[in-house]
């Protein structure tokens, strides 16, 4: 079962919070394919928020695929996020890649707005434009 | 809270019938200080009048046998009273005197904390958005009490009555009047009506302020002036007996309402100050005396007039609190 | 579900035959299932336009309608919580229950209240007059919702409240609204209180409506923009202030843009505080059907229907094991 923490200050849309505190749980591992998701009641019970909000975000996870809404029974995990393995020839060269910025006297916010800039590049997804909201 | 929720279940399994329910439940609820006050006042007052039937009634009687007042012809010992007349006669009192007083405490209460309360902490509104209009909350506020009035009253009432004509001869002796104010409205349904008076004033006083302090002034003091208005009024509202006599005052009996001298013209003039002198009548024509009264048997014509006007009072007061309320909330029945 | 849950149409009240107008020409609806923030400082009309919901208080002119017919008559469909809690002070919080079972017969469950007054480890056997504030704001709560309203009025209802029962109590309306339905409708001079429990936002000033509709249209329709001080063209400016050459405005954009601007979404605080600010700012009515962000609308709408069954069948479900 997952839990999720609404961050208020964090300028995150609140919807997109649950989005990525699910995945997040997904990668992790703490939901797998089966699992229920919490009940829009039980989420708005502990977190205050309007319940529309949970169910926008169980929306978008299922517009993902990541999630079923099952008549009368509620929402439950389809697939597992397949994350990134530790040992992935990705994950090395994204190594390699930290160890050059570091080297070149880079301090960690600035390789990070690098990284986020060039993210922004390529994975101008459809919730973008929940991320500014 | 499971304590809550069983206690009520025990017991609605054994009254289911006689519990009451809805407003009337509310309002047993919510004024049950002024339940309480209100039986324990008519066990008072009731009970101090069986207590003059009986007990009282022994006592004084015996008294009077003993002081020899049976006794016709002058006898100065019956100017005097005793202690057993004391006790008696403010048994009697404290029956009528609280008859004469309901009015005013029901004017009060219902002024302040029947509903001007209400309406000034908010409660009313709580009452309004539960599924209970605004009328209905108003008939319930005003029904309940009502009831209560109009039972405990009659029941004073009809107590003072047999007090009253238990033994006239005693009556005499204490001299009581039939149209003293407080034994006129402790004989009668006038006494009764009242009390409605006074709990439609109250309540229209409180709806007119929305505050419970100035409601229970205007009401009671609104009630204080028609009182008093028709205790003025009371003799006049049926027609009355008038004698005639030629050379002096006829003698009073009953209620007296107006006396004075009569011209040979027939006109009704003061009576004249003169002595002994003869000639002082001729100068002002004066041919007779007068003297207008209301016999005891114009009790019951001049209750009932004067329990419809005080009805009809209580109903046009009790309307306009209907309407003000409608008017006010918009109030669909 | 989408039925409209509030509508109202010019409606203005008027204390006293030359009094203050509390409440004039005020235009907006609000469909069913939503929750509502009525934001505004004090003073702006916002205990008006409860009552007369409510049905507590007669228009002076215009109409408001509850679930199409007039706020007395859906007297049962509805619960309100006043401002300053009355509840009767000679009651225990067991009778003040026992007081909703009564009044509101064939809807009352002590199901749903009694917990609300568990949760705040409160005696059923205290008085009413021994509460403190935020123990009295508990109990009026539970007696609203355990009439099982279909509209639930809230003027002001978390004043009194410490921050734990605050978060708690915001839970339970929100869970109410999430198994039930049930529309909300509740004021607040603090913004921040209600930015992540409501979805659609009454701001009222000087006894006006000044924004209405959804939260996300109305954030969406307008954009923060900065840059150097220059002409806003075409936009209804709410806003603007210019600091040396920088200017800063809250606008509505009618059309494009000027790349030249930098330009961001205001938050709920920054959108309310600049129409605040600027009285004279026109005021702007956004409907779900109408509204700018109609993408998102069409999809809440036909989906929200399916989901909200589903939420609500699990729950009994859940309830029934």
């Amino acid at each position: 079962m997952v839990e999720y923490r609404i961050d208020r200050r964090s300028g995150v849309a609140t919807y997109v919070q649950i989005v990525q505190q699910t995945k997040q749980a997904l990668r992790l591992g703490l939901l797998e394919p089966g699992d229920r998701l919490p009940t829009a009641r039980e989420v708005v019970e502990a977190t205050a928020i309007n319940p529309n909000t949970v169910l926008k975000a169980y929306r978008e996870l299922e517009r993902e695929g990541l999630v079923e809404a099952r008549r009368g029974l509620g929402t439950f995990v389809r697939k597992s996020l397949g994350s990134a393995p530790a040992d992935s020839p990705l994950r090395a060269e994204l190594d390699d890649w930290a160890g050059r910025a570091l080297a070149a006297g880079l301090e960690r916010e600035d390789a990070a707005a690098l990284f986020t800039s060039v993210l922004d590049k390529y994975f101008t997804d459809d919730h973008r434009k929940g991320d500014t909201e | 809270m499971t304590a809550v929720s069983a206690a009520p279940a025990e017991a609605s399994a054994h009254h289911r019938s006689l519990r009451p329910r809805g407003l009337l439940w509310a309002m047993l609820h919510l004024h049950r200080a002024a339940l309480l006050f209100w039986l324990l006042l008519i066990a008072v007052a009731g009970g101090a009048l069986l207590w003059a039937y009986g007990p009282g009634a022994d006592g004084a009687w015996a008294e009077y046998r003993m002081m020899r007042c049976a006794y016709s012809g002058p006898n100065r010992t019956c100017d005097y009273t005793g202690l057993s007349y004391d006790v008696y006669s403010r048994a009697v009192s404290l029956g009528s005197l609280t008859v004469t007083l309901v009015p005013f405490l029901a004017a009060l209460w219902a002024g302040a904390a029947l509903i001007g309360r209400e309406l000034e902490s908010g409660t009313a509104e709580l009452a309004w958005t539960q599924s209970v209009t605004p009328t209905r909350w108003l008939l319930a506020k005003l029904t309940a009490p009502a009831v209560l009035l109009v039972l405990g009253t009659s029941l004073l009432v009809l107590l003072h009555r047999l007090v009253w004509t238990s033994n006239d001869e005693l009556r005499r002796w204490m001299n009581w009047d039939w149209y003293v104010d407080s034994a006129f409205r402790a004989n009668g349904v006038v006494g009764i009506a009242y009390a409605l008076l006074g709990l439609a004033a109250g309540a229209l006083a409180a709806l007119l302020t929305r505050r419970s302090l100035p409601a229970l002034g205007i009401g009671g003091g609104c009630l204080a002036v028609i009182v008093y208005g028709l205790t003025v009024l009371r003799p006049h509202l049926w027609p009355v007996v008038t004698v005639t006599r030629e050379n002096e005052s006829p003698p009073a009996t009953g209620m007296p309402v107006a006396e004075g001298a009569l011209t040979s013209a027939g006109a009704r003039v003061p009576p004249p100050v003169c002595g002994s002198r003869d000639t002082c009548l001729a100068e002002r024509d004066i041919v007779a005396y007068y003297r207008d009264f209301h016999p005891s048997s114009h009790f019951w014509p001049l209750q009932l007039v004067e329990t419809g006007i005080v009805l009809a009072l209580a109903a046009v007061v009790t309307g306009v609190s209907f309407w003000l309320l409608r008017r006010r909330t918009g109030a669909a029945v | 579900m989408t039925d409209t849950a509030i509508e109202a149409a010019g409606l203005g009240r008027q204390f006293g035959r030359r009094g203050k107008w509390a409440l004039f020409d005020c235009t907006f609806q609000l469909p069913a299932g939503s929750v509502c923030a009525i934001a505004g400082p004090n003073g702006a009309g916002k205990s008006t336009l409860l009552a007369l919901v409510a049905g507590l208080l007669v228009p002076t002119e215009g109409e408001v309608t509850v679930f199409g017919t007039n706020p007395g008559a859906a007297r049962e469909r509805l619960a309100f919580v006043a401002q300053d809690k009355p509840l009767y002070p000679q009651l225990t919080i067991a009778e003040t229950l026992r007081l909703g079972h009564e009044l509101n017969p064939g809807r009352w469950n002590a199901a749903v209240a009694e917990p609300i007054v568990a949760g705040g480890g409160l005696d059923p056997h205290a008085r009413i007059r021994n509460l403190s504030g935020g123990q009295r704001t508990r109990v009026a709560l539970a007696l609203a919702l355990g009439k099982r309203p279909e509209l639930l009025l809230l003027d002001e209802p978390m004043a009194d409240l410490d921050p734990l029962a605050r978060h708690q109590l915001m839970g339970v309306l929100m869970a109410d609204a999430a198994e039930n339905g049930t529309t909300v409708v509740m004021s607040s001079h603090v913004v921040a209180e209600l930015e992540d429990a409501c979805d659609h936002l009454l701001l009222m000033g000087g006894g006006r409506v000044r924004l209405a509709g959804p939260l996300d249209d109305l954030l969406a329709a307008h954009v923060l923009v900065t840059g150097r001080a220059g002409d806003l063209g075409p936009h209804t400016v709410v806003e603007s202030r210019t600091t040396g050459r920088q200017l800063t405005a809250l606008i509505r954009p009618n059309g494009p843009l000027d790349a030249e601007w930098q330009t961001s979404e205001p938050t709920l605080e920054e959108l309310v505080i600049a129409h605040l600010r600027s009285p004279a700012a026109p005021e702007l009515t956004l409907t779900g059907e109408t509204g700018t962000d109609a993408d998102t609308d069409t999809d809440s709408d036909s989906d929200s229907d399916d989901t909200h069954t589903d939420e609500t069948d699990a729950d009994a479900e859940e309830a029934a094991k």
